[in-house]
């Protein structure tokens, strides 16, 4: 059996909004490799938020099971998903989402203080984390003074330096003009070629395609799952 | 994540909003600047009130008689010769008139025995005390109280010249500066024996003063006058109606409760404005949270647990209260210098309000801090990462 980081199986998610129950999710069965590159795409209201947010271990399902890296997210109370996030995924945002008044060794350093390092070793591993991504010369420099690019650099080494077993990807152009988006795509297939699972979560089918592997959502379901360069 | 990872954050935070948190630390500043000034003028006012009663005799007993008849030379013979006594005299006083010249007003006519000026030392203005030839059986001295003198218009001249006193002739020897002084007022001080042929009759007195060796043997020697008096009259231990005993140094505790009566009122209402600050705290504390609700739903996303949040958020708010705390005290103290300055007492720095008011801002900021940190732990990571 290969390794499989991400586990859905008949996997629901009702949302109560108001007196009424919403289906995001309504059924879904999905399984993710180690080492894959998967985009999960589909139009605002298909689902891919709350596919994100399950797979993210932000979120648990009302039925069916997830499960992140052999873990179970079902049975899991807040500060046991906390741990299990900080430690299975690195989320790419979308807007970067660097934290405000601090600077870019900081935000990489972050995950590791979260983690429980010591402020030490975090700052090791974030210097080089970051001198990886081309921005060794930029550590203390804070978000008002990187460009659009480097910001995006920023958050993918504060995803990548816990060495999660999948990055997530969320909308990671969506704010990028389409010269900076593309390097961000490059970024990510990189990670890929290293070896990294990476999820990438899109309603844009021209990034959707740079994926070797797209699941198309719709209405809370699965409507095709591609394989293979387009 | 550490706690002092957590604080560096807090720290970075009021640092990257300096007017902000300047303008919210203002109320606990005040609070406590009040508290700490108006502590010290509380404990001025002690202070004075404590050294002019001192000088009074802290070790001194007045027993008071009820009626003119209740106490007699042989009572005061008697406590004198009780244990520890240093000094003892008696008063025997009435009402009368002073007169010089044309000009009569009334006055309260004192006969007191020889050791009361060596008890007492009133200041004297002019002259001198009664003397030990004074007491002798022919001088008819008398040492005029101050307002006495002025009633009468005295001047440095009259020294040694006749006054009289209810009539009789007096030579006047001294005038006292006893004006700081309460309740000697309108006062002329004749040696008893004087006082015996003007108005009091052997061997009434209207009051004795003991004065024990030291402070510590007052409530004792207030006890054996008591009982010794008890003895002598045949008195139940109900009846209290032939004399009255009080002490200074039970005066003094009475004023000492009086002010700190006081200054717990003034610190309570110092104490208000300290909530007030700290809801002002609060208020901050909470549209902060609002404003930051995507910033904590990213780090609760990168692996903040709710205790990282919550850590966050209350180190924040107690920060910006201690510090608030540490600056009113600073303010506090410089107005304290000043006001004792002012009001002529000493200045000091007590740790006990040094410790009060800065473990009241520290007490503030966890009260008013819990309630917006436990929000800010509470949100949900994915309403929180959506917020816009």
């Amino acid at each position: 059996m290969a390794d499989e980081v991400v586990r859905l199986d008949k996997v629901r998610r009702d949302y109560l909004v108001g007196d009424q129950v919403t289906t995001a999710l309504g059924g879904i069965d999905l399984v993710i490799e180690r080492g894959e590159f998967v985009a999960i795409v589909g139009p605002s209201g298909s689902g891919k938020s709350t596919m994100m947010n399950l797979i993210g271990c932000l979120d648990r399902p009302t039925a069916g099971s997830v499960k992140i890296a052999g873990d179970s997210t079902n049975e899991l109370n807040d500060n046991q998903l906390t741990s299990l996030r900080s430690k299975a995924i690195g989320f790419v945002f979308q807007q970067f989402q660097l934290l405000p008044n601090t600077t870019a060794i900081e935000n990489v350093m972050a995950p590791l203080l979260y983690q429980g390092k010591n402020t030490k070793e975090a700052k090791r591993d974030a210097t080089q984390m970051l001198t990886q991504l081309g921005l060794g010369d930029r550590l203390n420099f804070d978000r008002n003074r990187l460009s659009g690019g480097q910001q995006q650099r920023v958050a993918i080494a504060r995803a990548l330096v816990t060495s999660p077993d999948i990055v997530l990807a969320d909308e990671p152009t969506g704010a990028l003009d389409s010269k900076t988006g593309a390097a961000v795509i490059e970024l990510l297939k990189d990670l890929h070629r290293d070896g990294r699972t990476v999820v990438l979560i899109t309603h844009d089918l021209e990034i959707a395609a740079s994926a070797p592997r797209r699941v198309f959502l719709r209405d809370g379901l699965i409507e095709r799952d591609e394989r293979g360069a387009k | 994540m550490k706690l002092l990872g957590t604080a560096t954050l807090a720290l970075n935070r009021i640092w990257a909003t300096k007017i902000r948190s300047l303008l919210t630390m203002l109320g606990v500043v005040i609070g406590v600047a009040a508290i700490v000034a108006l502590t010290s003028i509380v404990d001025g006012a002690s202070q004075g009130i404590n050294k002019s009663l001192a000088t009074l005799g802290t070790n001194q007993l007045n027993i008071t008689a009820m009626a003119a008849d209740s106490l007699t030379e042989q009572d005061a013979q008697e406590l004198a010769a009780l244990e520890n006594v240093s000094v003892m005299f008696v008063q025997a006083q009435n009402q009368g008139t002073i007169a010089t010249g044309d000009k009569r007003v009334n006055a309260r006519l004192v006969g007191v025995s020889a050791k009361y000026f060596e008890a007492v030392k009133p200041e004297i203005a002019l002259g001198s005390y009664l003397s030990s030839s004074s007491f002798a059986a022919t001088a008819k001295d008398v040492v005029f109280g101050a307002d006495a003198a002025n009633d009468l218009g005295l001047t440095k001249a009259m020294l040694g010249q006749t006054v009289k006193l209810n009539g009789q002739d007096f030579r006047l020897v001294g005038v006292l500066d006893d004006q700081a002084g309460f309740g000697t007022s309108g006062r002329v001080y004749v040696p008893i024996d004087s006082a015996r042929k003007l108005f009091s009759q052997y061997p009434y007195v209207s009051s004795i003063v003991i004065q024990a060796n030291t402070a510590e043997q007052v409530d004792t020697l207030q006890l054996q006058a008591d009982v010794l008096l008890r003895e002598r009259y045949g008195l139940g231990a109900e009846t209290t109606a032939r004399y009255t005993i009080t002490n200074q140094a039970s005066l003094i505790a009475a004023v000492g409760s009086i002010t700190a009566t006081l200054g717990l009122l003034l610190t309570g209402i110092a104490a208000i404005s300290l909530i007030v600050g700290g809801i002002g705290i609060m208020n901050i504390m909470l549209v902060s949270v609002r404003e930051r609700t995507r910033e904590i739903g990213v780090r609760r996303a990168i692996g903040a647990k709710q205790s990282n949040i919550l850590t966050q958020f209350l180190i924040e708010a107690i920060v910006l209260s201690l510090a608030g705390g540490v600056v009113g005290l600073i303010l506090g103290e410089i107005a304290a210098f000043f006001l004792a300055v002012i009001g002529d007492w000493v200045f000091s720095i007590r740790l006990d309000t040094v410790g009060l008011a800065l473990g009241f801002s520290l007490l503030v900021g966890v009260v008013f801090g819990v309630w917006p940190a436990r929000t800010a732990a509470k949100l949900e990571p994915i309403d929180a990462l959506r917020f816009e």
